[in-house]
């Protein structure tokens, strides 16, 4: 049985599948912000990548600090294969549910 | 501040509230994300996101589980509540450290009031288990409560017959009974009473029938009620005993009737079997002035006090008309039972009650204090839930559920020590304590933990919850890293002020109780307590109806008693000092007769066998000792005690002077040949002013129960068995009761003081941990809160001494204030215990000065560890973290 997953979590597992070994915070809500137009809080975030997390749909690492992060490591993430899984259900079912409803509905 | 660092108590914030492992991410992603809008936004706008961002995520991320708490509008009262309630419930289970303090500091406070309530509800609060016990009421001849006396039958048959006021009225003696005929003889306790007595306690048997007037006359049937528990005990609890008969004191007695099994004689708890009166006024004991019977009567119910008092004053003034020289002067007086049977216990129980509202006033104040250190650390959470929108009185219904919950599971530990402490009161009781039987956890027991626990969680949480609730988001936020503003320190330094005070006025109260312990056990009682083994001895049988054989068997079993190895000496009195024996006679003086001889002077009579002085080792300090040469054909002759002799005959010598017992006109003169020691009757606090020894054989009759007091040679609790041998020999079926050597019987006429001053040390003992937790506390606050401060001081060259000092004066300020509050208190409170106290004043100085001592002493010792900490701060720490 597949995990269900909602629409900001699919956000941000996309967002960390296109940012790949970029994906941290900063990257994943200016991606989302970028290609969604959606200007999504750090707590909004956070608060999904740890759903995520406890779901097992991704794997957090840390990862570099950097003087503009006040010296501060990030923390990286990377979609499992479950979460892989997941997207991949998840848009399978978006697409069959909008197939025949015409152009205008087409995903692209 | 630099205007492209982000704002440093936004960070802060974040820094305190995100867990651990997403401090860093979440920290270095909002400052990277800063320093970027800083290229395109002004600082400001930049600086705003920056804080929205910060409320955010420490919303969504610190109180991952309070997110649910934050109010939604859709919510039904009820859902949130039980989220409420869950999140109260995980708040606690997260910070196991202060649940287990606030909540151990509760059950203290719940347990130890719940326990003395389940004490007190019996005696002084619950209705009498009578109907209408109110209309109850104990008659009394005499005209005030300090002096008032029991009635004679010819007074009591007056009012009886001459009121218009009671429904009925009874008069009652205790009746010792031995059961015999049957598998080995019962001595049981019973009472003689005339016959409306269960009428006017509005009981009627449950089985059988009721006296009746018939029942109670001279020589009338011999019949018995019997209690519910000597029923089931003794006779199987089989309805067919009615009618049957059974011998009591080798007399044939038929049973009419048992009692209910939820009855309760309260007038005389010990009492399991009734018998008429059966007095008739052609009795000689049937005298006015033997003042041996104990009355109560029930009001009409039209019938108010105040006109039974009035008739009472009427029908007494005639009896004094009618026979002036059997009344000293008129009055019959009336008391309410209850008033009558608790108002001995009643002070005690007062002040052990003010004991325990103390040590819960100081729980309260101690958790109060916990939930205020928390409420400062959490002010950025309510500040945020407030900025989410929940409202003013949503935060404070959501930290009421808090500390009523806190108080909850407190409350029911409390029941628990309750429970344990209900069975350590009712073992430390002393005996005077009515409807023991009753105390227990009962419902309303529950009832009471129950409404005492809500009223505790709301009265602690309401202030920090206010207080918490005050703060408006900007404040709150920008205080965070603060902590705690100056309002609630004053509030936590007042709670600590009142503990300390609280705890210092308990603290006296149990130095002034102990002081006077044991300067009560200091006293001597008139004679040598150590190596003393005393037991009554009780005739009973047909055939010691003749005075000659009840002389004759006590003679022989104090024969037998002294032959038993180890045995220094043994003789019998008819009073025991000491113990509950009480017996006055009228003594009237040959040279000194008075028109009205019941204006005479009254002497506790001792009807003693020879060898008593000595074996007492009561001092003789004039004449010469009764002995074996005082029989009963030999001229009469008495000893008077010191304080007697001098009253009586202040002038003369009291050697040689003659008097008469009881009656003024009949009876032999008894010559007064001796003069000894005081000796304390009916306890070690009050002077002993009277007492008469005479020759036990000497009196009108034999006395059917004495008790023989031998000195041993060792341990005199080793003789016991083999007295009772001894008396046995001579007769096997008599009963020995009352088995006590003298020492224990001197410990438990200070029990009532005892009792209270066990209950203030425990007390006092946990004011005083919990106050000591109090100051502790704020200091330790107050040591975090100026941490920065205290690191600059030790930078700019403060030596450790001075910082330890000026950590410490802090605190020793509070407790000073406390203290002198605790003194004007305790001033005004002893009040409460001045009738326990024995040989020492309320405002004892010394007793002041020492517990006031001790109380900062232990403040001290609670200062010293925050100071120490202080002390340690190292100054580059504190300014790495500016």
């Amino acid at each position: 049985m597949p995990v269900r997953l909602g629409e900001l979590e699919q956000l941000v597992l996309l967002a960390l599948l296109r940012l790949g070994h970029q994906a941290y915070g900063v990257t994943v809500q200016q991606e989302i912000a970028a290609r969604a137009g959606r200007d999504l809080s750090f707590a909004t975030i956070y608060t999904t990548l740890g759903r995520l997390e406890s779901k097992g749909l991704i794997a957090a690492r840390l990862g570099e600090a950097t003087a503009e992060r006040g010296g501060r490591r990030k923390t990286h993430y990377t979609v499992s294969r479950d979460g892989r899984a997941a997207v991949k259900d998840s848009l399978r079912a978006l697409r069959t549910m909008t197939a025949g409803l015409g152009a205008a509905w087409e995903l692209s | 501040m630099s205007p492209d660092a982000p704002p440093a108590r936004a960070v802060a914030l974040l820094e305190r509230l995100i867990p651990g492992e997403l401090r860093e991410a979440v920290l270095g992603d909002l400052e990277e994300q800063f320093a970027q809008r800083l290229r395109t936004q002004s600082p400001a706008s930049a600086r705003r996101w920056f804080w929205r961002e910060a409320v955010f995520a420490s919303v969504a991320l610190a109180f991952r589980g309070a997110r649910r708490a934050v109010t939604s509008p859709g919510d039904s009262l009820m859902t949130s509540l039980l989220s409420d309630l869950r999140h109260a419930v995980r708040l606690l289970w997260n910070r196991p450290g202060f649940s287990v303090l606030a909540i151990a500091t509760l059950a203290i406070g719940i347990g130890a009031t719940t326990a003395i309530y389940s004490v007190i509800h019996p005696i002084l609060l619950a209705p009498l288990p009578y109907p209408h016990p109110e209309r109850i009421v104990t008659l009394w001849e005499g005209t005030d409560r300090a002096t008032r006396d029991n009635l004679g039958y010819p007074t009591w048959n007056d009012i009886a017959r001459g009121n218009h006021v009671f429904e009925a009225t009874a008069v009652f003696k205790s009746w010792q009974a031995t059961l015999s005929g049957r598998a080995e003889p019962e001595r049981l306790a019973g009472q003689r009473v005339t016959h409306d007595y269960f009428k006017v306690l509005g009981v009627a048997p449950a089985l059988g029938r009721d006296f009746t007037a018939d029942d109670d006359v001279k020589h009338g049937p011999t019949v018995a009620i019997l209690s519910n528990s000597l029923w089931r005990a003794r006779f199987g609890g089989d309805p067919a005993i009615i009618g049957t008969t059974v011998h009591f004191n080798g007399f044939p007695y038929t049973i009419i009737g048992v009692m209910p099994a939820g009855f309760e004689n309260l007038v005389d708890p010990t009492a399991r079997l009734w018998a008429p009166m059966q007095y008739d006024l052609t009795l000689p004991w049937a005298c006015r002035t033997c003042h041996h019977l104990r009355g109560i009567a029930r009001l009409k119910s039209t019938a108010t006090v105040s006109e039974a008092a009035a008739e009472l004053n009427a029908l007494s003034a005639a009896m004094v008309r009618e026979h002036p020289t059997d009344y000293a002067k008129a009055g019959l007086l009336t008391i309410p039972l209850r008033e009558d049977l608790t108002s001995g216990v009643r002070p005690l129980l007062l002040a052990i009650v003010a004991a325990v509202a103390l040590v819960l006033l100081i729980a309260c104040a101690n958790v109060m204090n916990l939930l205020l250190a928390q409420g400062a650390l959490r002010q950025g959470e309510f500040a945020l839930r407030a900025a989410l929108g929940a409202g003013r009185g949503r935060v404070i219904r959501q930290l009421l559920t808090e500390s009523v919950t806190l108080a909850v599971a407190g409350g029911a530990a409390g029941i628990l020590l309750a429970v344990g402490g209900v069975k350590a009161l009712v073992l430390l009781s002393p005996p005077m304590l009515p409807r023991l039987s009753e105390v227990g956890v009962h419902g309303s027991t529950l009832l009471f933990a129950l409404a005492l626990t809500t009223l505790v969680g709301i009265g602690f949480g309401l202030v920090p919850a206010f207080h918490a609730s005050r703060r408006d988001l900007n404040r709150g936020i920008r205080q965070g890293a603060r902590r705690v503003g100056g309002r609630a320190h004053l509030v936590r330094s007042s709670l600590v002020i009142g503990e300390v005070a609280l705890a210092l006025t308990l603290l006296i109260g149990t130095g002034l109780l102990l002081q006077s312990v044991r300067k009560l056990l200091a006293v001597s009682p008139g004679f040598e307590t150590a190596q003393l083994l005393t037991m009554q001895v009780q005739t009973s049988g047909v055939r010691y109806n003749a005075d000659s054989a009840t002389f004759d068997f006590f003679d022989r079993a104090l024969r037998a008693a002294r032959a038993v190895p180890g045995v220094e000496s043994a003789a019998l009195t008819s009073q025991l000092p000491l113990s509950d024996d009480f017996d006055k006679y009228g003594i009237h003086l040959e040279a000194h007769p008075r028109a009205n001889p019941e204006e005479d002077p009254s002497s506790h009579r001792y009807a003693i066998t020879p060898g008593y002085l000595a074996t007492m080792k009561i001092p003789l300090l004039a004449g010469r000792d009764i002995d074996e040469h005082d029989g009963a054909a030999a001229p009469a002759v008495v000893l008077v005690n010191q304080s007697f002799a001098k009253r009586v005959w202040p002038t003369e010598s009291p050697l040689g002077q003659r008097v008469r017992t009881g009656s003024a006109t009949e009876g032999p003169w008894r010559t007064v040949v001796g003069v000894v020691g005081d000796v304390h009757q009916v306890n070690l606090s009050e002077a002993q002013p009277d007492a008469l020894y005479l020759p036990e054989v000497q009196w009108d009759g034999a006395d059917g129960a004495l008790t023989l007091v031998v000195r041993s040679r060792s341990d005199p609790t080793l003789l016991a068995s083999a007295l009772r041998q001894a008396v046995w020999s001579v007769d096997k079926d008599q009963p020995i009761v009352r088995v006590a050597t003298m020492a224990q019987l001197v410990e438990s006429s200070a029990a009532e003081r005892r009792f209270a001053l066990v209950l203030f040390e425990a007390f006092g003992v946990v004011a005083l941990v919990l106050a000591a937790a109090g100051v502790y506390g704020v200091l330790a606050g107050v040591v975090t809160e100026r941490f920065r401060e205290i690191g600059v001081r030790s930078a700019l060259g403060a030596t450790r001494a001075n910082i330890i000092g000026m950590v410490m004066s802090q605190g020793l300020g509070l407790t000073a204030i406390g203290a002198v509050a605790g003194v004007v208190l305790a001033l005004a409170g002893t009040r409460l215990i001045e009738g326990l106290l024995f040989g020492i004043g309320g405002s004892d100085a010394m007793t002041y000065v020492v517990v006031t001592f001790v109380l900062a002493a232990v403040a001290m010792l609670a200062c010293l560890v925050p100071a120490w900490r202080a002390a340690g701060i190292d100054p580059a720490q504190t300014l790495r973290s500016e």
